[in-house]
């Protein structure tokens, strides 16, 4: 089998390759490898490459197999692997050797994937673009001027210039689905409790959540039946024993499914190319045999505020732990501990992360508690409760991923960009981005959301939508070819 | 925002601010304000607070301090920037 060739099988394709001992393990770990040293220079989506520790992993085939075994898997470098950097981006961090495994790792390696990277991204997960990373910029692999998005923007390229079919993100407001939408793979955001956090440096923690990059939903619900489940590690984690998401998926289709899509309306400015594609994939999904009901969530429109005032909030209370004392960055010349403090934070963190710590403690203080970090809490509650209402109308929520396309670097992207992938971090809810076909010659990306702990909706809604979008998940990117 | 509540933000975020950065850090940070000044336009009488979106409830055990494994305890003394013995190593707390 040719390189090529095994760099565009699925995951899934892959393992079963590997265990009726089609392909050897070792092969598939050099063809990775080999391709990663080759596109590298061009995309720059790894953060560390283990090649060592990839090739270290145990061998499986035979009976042992499970459904990703030998599977190589690039992992967002805010996730400890044990004894390997996690730097989470940030010279805070630099010299950081992780002390254990994440949840998600030892779920992995129990499953025996290889674990093959580390991945680029924003700086402790803050950014939409992977330009805030303290050590360097990763490029879209379909136009390398391009951003890839962000913040898990490594973890996206690296899945779409086929070096892995499988990469681990974190999302807190769209930092999956965003950059999935921008590179043309299948990003996906689980509900809120459903993957155990424990070992991802957090960012706000009521929004966080693990989640998933891949070429295909089939090889995206498998891996999430992975590393879904109870971990009494991180309390906010829902028992939920023995997940099955990937079955019925080869079945999905639109059949009597009701899928809620949004009315035009004046304060989500969509990109005219976006609202096109939208109204056309609308149309498709309606073609085959979907009832599609409009709707409109009025408090859409202060999602932008709603997110920034919390997110920020609860960012300058989980980063106050880089203190430059336990672990850590920690400042040259100081005379007492307050200056500690003070130059190591103000010396080891980026711009953007020291912006949102100090908007955050600024929204906490005393004199502004009350008009925005407790006003926001309650318009978080009026958005939950209207997203309640709008999902009994429909099974699943149908938006474009994004408002706007990739820019090129150095651009800012509007406040209202991640509005409808926020909108499911906010609500607790699911969310799934998969590609829609190319704008210009760049992906874009359509996403489907469904309430909280209805996953297996969202996902079945991604798969049935995957099979008619026209998108083939096994073309190289342009910047590639 | 004005600089003077933004040194006093610093101090309490422990973030050092340079006299340099003040007028950007400001004029980002009065733009961020701007942002999150639209929700007051929207009614939230009567509407509780969310913290957040689970519906879980804390499990309670006993209070018991378990010592640390010597591998555990060695694995966080050694990411330390600085140690002495069996302690964090600190400059002095209070100006004499």
């Amino acid at each position: 089998m040719k390189d090529i060739d095994i760099l565009k099988l699925t995951a899934v394709e892959l393992s079963a390759k590997i265990c009726s001992g089609e392909i050897s393990n070792d092969k598939v770990t050099q063809t990775c490898l080999n391709h990663i040293k080759e596109v590298e220079p061009k995309i720059k989506a790894y953060q560390l490459v283990l090649e060592n520790g990839a090739l270290a992993q145990p061998k499986v085939s035979g009976e042992k197999c499970s459904s990703l075994a030998g599977v190589p898997i690039a992992i967002k470098d805010n996730i400890m692997i044990k004894n390997h950097p996690v730097t989470a981006c940030s010279k805070m961090l630099e010299n950081y050797i992780a002390p254990y495994n994440a949840t998600v790792i030892e779920k992995l390696k129990n499953a025996g994937t290889l674990l093959i990277g580390k991945t680029n991204m924003d700086e402790l997960a803050m950014g939409s673009s992977t330009e805030t990373s303290a050590f360097m910029r990763t490029n879209n692999p379909w136009d390398l001027s391009l951003i890839p998005g962000g913040s898990s923007g490594g973890s996206a390229a690296a899945v779409a210039a086929f070096t892995v079919p499988l990469a681990l993100g974190t999302d807190t407001g769209g930092s999956i689905r965003q950059p999935a939408a921008f590179c043309g793979v299948v990003g996906f955001k689980p509900s809120y409790g459903l993957v155990s956090r424990f070992g991802a440096v957090a960012l706000a923690s009521s929004l966080d959540q693990i989640g998933t990059f891949s070429r295909t939903v089939k090889d995206t619900a498998v891996l999430f039946d992975i590393i879904a489940g109870a971990d009494y590690k991180d309390p906010m984690c829902e028992p939920l024993e023995n997940p099955s998401f990937s079955q019925g998926l080869d079945e999905a289709n639109f059949k009597g499914l009701k899928v809620g899509v949004f009315k035009d309306v004046d304060y989500i400015k969509l990109d005219p190319e976006i609202k096109k594609a939208y109204k056309e994939n609308i149309q498709k999904i309606k073609d085959s045999g979907a009832e599609i009901v409009e709707l409109e969530i009025p408090s859409y429109q202060y999602i932008p505020a709603i997110y920034k005032i919390i997110m920020c909030a609860e960012a300058s209370a989980n980063l106050a732990k880089f203190d430059g004392i336990r672990y850590g960055y920690r400042a040259k010349n100081v005379r007492n501990l307050t200056e500690i403090f003070e130059k190591s934070r103000g010396e080891a963190l980026g711009r953007e992360v020291k912006e949102r710590i100090l908007f955050g403690t600024f929204v906490l203080s005393a004199k502004n508690y009350h008009n925005y970090f407790d006003k926001a809490q309650r318009a978080r509650t009026v958005l939950i409760n209207e997203t309640k209402e709008a999902f009994k109308k429909c099974n699943v929520l149908f938006t474009p991923t994004t408002t706007q396309m990739p820019t090129r670097s150095g651009a800012e992207l509007s406040e209202y960009c991640d509005v409808f992938s926020t909108a499911s971090n906010l609500t607790g809810a699911s969310g799934i981005s998969v590609p829609a076909g190319l704008l210009g010659g760049v992906p874009v990306g359509m996403h489907f959301s469904a309430p909280r702990l209805k996953d297996a909706d969202a996902l079945k809604a991604a798969a049935a939508f995957e099979k008619i979008s026209g998108w083939d998940s096994s073309k190289l990117p342009s910047a590639l070819g | 925002m004005t600089g003077e509540e933004l040194k006093k933000l610093g101090i309490l975020a422990k973030i050092e601010i340079k006299d340099a950065e003040v007028e950007s850090y400001l004029k980002k940070l009065n733009s961020e304000i701007a942002i999150a000044n639209a929700i007051s336009e929207l009614d939230t009488n009567g509407i509780n607070p969310t913290t957040h979106v689970s519906e879980l409830r804390n499990v309670w055990r006993d209070d018991i301090v378990k010592p640390a494994s010597k591998e555990t305890f060695d694995e966080m003394m050694k990411v330390a920037p600085e140690t002495e013995g069996t302690f964090y190593k600190v400059e002095k707390i209070l100006e004499a």
